[in-house]
């Protein structure tokens, strides 16, 4: 038999399972929403790179290319004088990645390993000595925090004007680091050094001490510990950090745009160059390196995701 | 083999002081244990023998020769951590090898040693794990036998069996005193597990407050402690302590304090009389009810803890102070019932009650 007391316990509950469908529906809505909101932008981009010339901005959009093609493509990885089959009229533009992509790797892969490494070492001093104080790391974040633009116009005095002047009255030999390797692998360098620092923080600091004092008394110099068992228990974090810091520089562009041209061309300053005299910008191959050069990040991005986890779970020391 | 000098060793950080003015002989070959309180300082003097912690004055001698400028893995010691420290990215032998391999030993011999030392831990099925898949006892015994295969003159041992389970740490105990005898290097082990101190030590150093409070082998210890501190450190329960003062009754000396009226050995120094003191009696010296001889004041039992072998009679004193005895299993006593007690006056410990320095 049902009493009153049932059937008002049940109206409530059915009430409570009515709100928390409604709310998970609401929830994925959101979710769902944002996702395209995000992921708009990348749809364009790689459904763009299949279009030809005439549909780029075609009114109303053509939401998938009415006519795929992968002249885009054939265009921007072409070998040798331009075919003039791909050629677009009235442009003297360069339209291949090569030189962008291989400029693109040295400085990233170049200044990420050198960020790395610097940044690893300055971690453990930092972890294990406490230099600089208390509140240190956090003032190296903090040095993170200011946009880039508000340095890179005195980076560029320094390096187009001050450098070169000085060397010369000093040494007698003119050396400018505008629009060269070493000039933005150094700028690179300098400006992911404290997420470098802040990451490899948090994976060093995770280290007990008891190691290295252990390794100390078997007769393990400082440098040995380092290598042999500090390193090796970071290692998973020195991935993580490289990728992410890889990821950063691979994107920067405001830095590449001010401090370099011509002799130095990351892809992200490439991307913008592109146009031609008779059509404007040439949407269809920016898409195509766009699409070309999102792929190395994301997966970069899923490799981020498998060892972040690896990283900070060691797992395996007794506290 | 070497043994150790403390020479007034000082170590503070800033304006704490951890260790102030430890001096200690420690004999070579022989087994010393330091026990204390958390923060007394027995760590921080073990990480200074070690070279892990630099002092702020005094010297460390080892062998003969002063080592407080040596690098600590020249110092030949060998040390056991606290959380044993095993290295999580290396196998067992890896791990065991570790000292070998920085010493650039050949690998035919780090093999030899390795597996010699394996054998002397009864661990060599294990050499092939990974320290995560070793067990508690298991991690114990590759921690020794990584200390072990450098053949160290000295040992070092910062609470290692604080993270075992009460079973094992009593096997280990055993197993660690044979390794003892077996190796004879000079072992000096830091706990703050009184049982583990009694059991193990040829000496024990008692630390609080960054000094000695006393050293002496393990029965001197508990027999006759030098201070309070000492008194209520070791044994368990804790001593039963009385505040009042030596009379001079027409038998002897007496202690009347809390409407306690105690005989004391006749043999008691004679400027102690009339002078305030504290009395220290252990459980197993107070007499309950004449079961272990005759009993004089008055008491009511308030809890009884039978252990098996003994039993543990809390009871109240008069004046809401709380006293315990040791007494045999079988008392015929029950909560709330009335009891008459006595200590035995030859083993009243008596202390000043302003420095806690023993007075008999």
């Amino acid at each position: 038999m049902t009493t009153a007391a049932d059937v008002a316990g049940e109206a409530a509950r059915s009430r409570r399972r009515r709100r928390e469908r409604l709310g998970k529906i609401g929830r994925h809505a959101i979710l769902l929403a944002w996702t395209a909101f995000i992921a708009f932008p990348i749809f364009w981009m790689v459904s763009t790179s299949f279009k030809d010339a005439g549909e780029w901005v075609a009114w109303p959009p053509h939401w998938l290319p009415h006519e795929p093609t992968l002249h885009n493509y054939a265009q921007i990885f072409a070998f040798g004088a331009l075919d003039p089959t791909l050629s677009r009229q009235a442009t003297e533009q360069a339209f291949t990645i090569w030189k962008g992509l291989g400029d693109a790797l040295l400085v990233c892969t170049a200044a990420s390993l050198l960020g790395l490494l610097l940044g690893t070492f300055l971690a453990y001093a930092i972890s294990r000595f406490n230099v600089g104080g208390k509140y240190f790391r956090h003032t190296i974040l903090m040095i993170r925090m200011i946009p880039p633009i508000v340095v890179a116009i005195s980076i560029l005095i320094y390096y187009a004007i001050i450098i070169p002047y000085a060397t010369s009255a000093l040494f007698g030999v003119r050396i400018s680091l505008f629009d060269t390797y070493v000039g933005l692998i150094l700028i690179y360098t300098v400006t992911t050094l404290p997420f470098v620092i802040w990451m490899m923080l948090t994976f060093i600091d995770e280290v007990p001490y008891t190691l290295e004092h252990a390794a100390r008394l078997m007769g393990a110099g400082r440098l040995q510990v380092l290598r042999r068992v500090v390193l090796p228990l970071v290692a998973s974090g020195m991935v993580v950090t490289f990728l992410f810091v890889f990821i950063l520089n691979w994107a920067e562009f405001l830095l590449a745009l001010t401090l370099t041209h011509p002799e130095v061309t990351t892809l992200t300053v490439l991307l913008n160059k592109f146009q031609s005299a008779a059509e404007g910008r040439l949407y269809g191959p920016q898409a195509a390196i766009g699409t070309v050069v999102t792929v190395p990040v994301v997966i970069m991005g899923l490799l981020i995701q498998k060892h972040l986890v690896k990283g900070f779970s060691f797992g395996t020391i007794r506290k | 083999m070497a043994g150790i000098a403390l020479q007034n060793l000082v170590k503070s950080f800033g304006s704490y002081v951890a260790v102030s003015g430890v001096s200690l002989d420690v004999r070579d070959g022989e087994f010393l244990i330091m026990v204390g309180p958390s923060g007394c300082g027995k760590t921080t003097t073990l990480n200074m023998i070690s070279g892990l912690e630099t002092p702020t004055s005094g010297s460390i001698v080892i062998g003969g020769t002063v080592v407080n400028d040596v690098e600590p893995g020249e110092r030949g010691l060998g040390m056991v951590f606290q959380d044993l420290a095993l290295f999580p990215h290396m196998t067992v032998f890896e791990n065991i090898a570790f000292g070998l391999r920085v010493r650039k030993v050949s690998s035919a011999e780090i093999k030899a040693r390795v597996t010699a030392a394996a054998e002397a831990m009864h661990i060599q099925p294990l050499l092939a794990k990974m320290p995560r898949q070793c067990s508690g006892g298991e991690s114990q015994r590759v921690a020794l036998a990584r200390t072990i295969v450098t053949n160290p003159a000295v040992f070092l041992m910062d609470e290692p069996l604080s993270s075992l389970d009460a079973k094992l740490r009593v096997d280990m105990r055993t197993e660690l005193k044979r390794l003892h005898g077996k190796l004879k290097a000079t072992f000096i082990y830091v706990t703050h597990d009184q049982a583990e101190a009694m059991t193990m030590a040829d000496r024990i150093v008692v630390m609080s407050k960054g000094k000695i409070e006393q050293l002496g082998t393990p029965l001197e210890i508990y027999n006759r402690p030098a201070t309070r501190f000492v008194a209520g450190f070791f044994g368990t329960p804790t001593m039963n302590f009385l505040d009042g003062a030596v009379d001079g009754g027409a038998t002897g000396p007496l202690f009347r304090g809390g409407g306690i009226e105690q005989p004391l050995p006749a043999s008691l120094p004679a400027d102690l009389r009339g002078r305030s003191i504290t009395l220290g009696v252990r459980s197993e010296h107070v007499m309950v009810n004449g079961i272990n001889g005759a009993a004089s004041s008055p008491g009511t039992a308030r809890l009884l803890e039978p252990l098996g072998d003994v039993t543990l009679v809390h009871f109240d004193a008069g004046e809401g102070r709380s006293l315990v005895a040791k007494v045999p299993p079988v008392t015929g006593l029950a909560s709330g019932a009335a009891l008459s007690f006595e200590f035995a006056a030859e083993h009243c410990h008596l202390f000043d009650p302003g420095t806690g320095q023993r007075l008999n």
